[in-house]
């Protein structure tokens, strides 16, 4: 891996945040509104189940900034006419990626806890966290994860003007899959395996353990859940390092990277 | 000299409209983009079906929520894509050769969102299969016509409401903020998921200045059986409130013309 490239990557990526900051508005108002949809659809639930909604909120919002800034990472780079240039550097797609990610993943981090303090500050849940320290590690795990599937997306996007859509398309089956806002067991039979196949359902499952008081979650405990997505991420690191190798050649040796 | 303007009126909306439908397909297969109408309006429906499956609450069903999400299906699309066309046109940079065209904004904006409403049409239409088929919404006793009428309606309404976003976004740097912003806020204020009395008190009225409050209710009446003339106060207040916001965002791009072209500052917005 090249460092000072993803470190130069990063720095890109954060000046173009920077200079631009209202793009986490539209990051943040999707998951916040479902937040707040779903809280008064609870009416009179309190305590851990309202808890469980804003925490849920709060993992939407990762998701959606992983997806959207995963998308127009590559997005922009084709606008803007950079693409090319990038695919023909001796610098690999990947690590460019990479740093871009980290990034993302930092405003990610911030948009899952704006939602969680307006939520409470908005709803007062007045519930404390069982395991603060664990849930916040926790957190920044599952974020990591969300990136790793963001690299996965991101290959993929190279090859197709169409990122808009497919971004679109992949927002809410994740919603529904992860069970960031109800128990997975909800699900059809024939879903529930696509949300084990998924990290971040385990990391929403154990998130919930170290936040909720006898949280039982789908009964691997914190351990079982954290390794199963520490395994799923490193899965999907590497099938992205692949993709992107087998991307690049392919649009290197044959020159057709404007055909996409 | 009124019917020669009219007529060329008439051949600029046609021809912003199979322009709009071309440049959808040219950045977009059609596979995919029929594929986005039928996933995202299913997982939508979907995720708020379980939600109110989990919540368990008496007057939320799941029945309750699908109906209006097929309903707010509508709005996702034709608002928001509408309300897109202006920021679009500024991203892509095309926007300054559309100002100096003689054709006024508003004329070619019209026409570019009469594909967006026929998107419309379909995504409830795939949304309210959905609702049935899959999430047994129960329509037996609703009248086809009604519903028909309510959901032409409803597109037209919420595209006078994005076209009204869209001319406001004209004036800033981008309006594809505002746009996500208002698409998504019709899922809290609009009775798409809950009776807006569930509202705060102070918030009721911005529920209804909104044009998606009077088709979900006149939606759900439509389900138990309402006829045309049932569900008229609704409709005939949701055409109101459509047909003012399509005046005002008429007045707004003229303005938006008037002002970049007195200045010569496009760049500056």
């Amino acid at each position: 891996m090249n460092v000072r490239a993803s470190y130069a990557a990063f720095r890109q990526q954060m000046t173009h945040f920077l200079t631009d900051p209202q793009w986490i508005i539209p990051s943040l108002i999707a998951p916040f509104m479902f937040t707040m949809v779903v809280l008064m659809i609870y009416q009179d639930v309190d305590g851990p189940v309202v808890l469980q909604a804003v925490l849920g909120g709060g993992v939407l919002g990762m998701w959606g900034n992983t997806l959207y800034s995963s998308g127009w990472s590559i997005s922009y780079d084709r606008y803007n006419g950079t693409l090319e240039p990038l695919m023909t550097s001796p610098t690999r797609l990947m690590d460019v990626v990479a740093g871009r990610s980290v990034w993302n993943t930092l405003i990610g981090l911030s948009n899952a806890v704006l939602v969680f303090v307006i939520a409470e500050i908005m709803f007062r849940t007045g519930v404390g966290l069982a395991n603060p320290a664990e849930f916040f590690f926790i957190l920044i795990i599952t974020l990591a994860s969300l990136a790793s599937i963001g690299l996965v997306f991101s290959a993929f996007f190279v090859l197709t003007r169409a990122s808009s859509v497919l971004m679109s398309s992949l927002e809410f089956p994740i919603y529904v899959v992860s069970g960031a806002m109800f128990p997975i067991t909800l699900l059809p039979d024939w879903v529930i395996p696509f949300s084990y196949l998924l990290a971040p359902s385990w990391g929403v499952d154990a998130m919930k353990i170290a936040a909720l008081e006898g949280y039982e979650g789908i009964g691997l405990g914190i351990a079982g859940s954290l390794g199963l997505m520490l395994l799923l991420t490193a899965v999907y690191i590497l099938m992205a390092r692949w993709l992107f190798k087998k991307i690049e050649r392919n649009v290197r040796s044959y020159g057709t990277i404007t055909r996409f | 000299m009124e019917a020669a303007s009219l007529r060329q009126t008439v051949r600029v909306i046609a021809h912003s409209s199979s322009l709009s439908v071309r440049n959808t397909f040219a950045a977009v297969p059609w596979y995919l983009w029929l594929g986005q109408v039928l996933f995202t309006s299913f997982f939508a429906m979907a995720f708020f079906a379980f939600v109110a499956d989990f919540a368990a609450n008496p007057e939320v069903t799941v029945a309750y929520v699908v109906l209006g999400n097929a309903i707010q299906s509508v709005a996702m699309v034709t608002l928001y894509s509408v309300a897109n066309l202006p920021a679009i046109e500024k991203h892509v940079g095309t926007m300054p050769v559309l100002i100096s065209s003689p054709t006024g904004l508003f004329t070619i904006f019209v026409g570019m969102s009469l594909f967006q409403i026929m998107a419309g049409f379909l995504t409830v239409a795939v949304s309210l299969g959905y609702a049935v088929y899959i999430f047994g919404l129960d329509l037996s006793a609703m009248h086809l016509s009604v519903m028909v009428v309510i959901i032409i309606l409803t597109s037209f309404s919420m595209a006078g409401l994005g076209m009204m976003i869209g001319a406001l976004g004209t004036y800033l740097r981008t309006g594809m903020i505002i746009a996500s912003v208002v698409s998504y806020v019709g899922l809290v204020l609009c009775g798409v998921n809950f009776p807006v009395h569930y509202l705060p008190e102070w918030l009721q009225p911005i529920s209804y200045s909104l044009p998606l409050t009077y088709a979900v209710e006149a939606a759900r009446l439509a389900a138990e059986g309402a006829t045309l003339t049932e569900v008229f106060p609704q409709l005939s207040v949701m055409m109101l409130l459509g047909a003012a916001m399509l005046v005002a965002s008429y007045f707004m791009l003229k303005g938006f013309e008037r002002l970049v072209r007195r200045k010569g500052a496009y760049e500056a917005f």
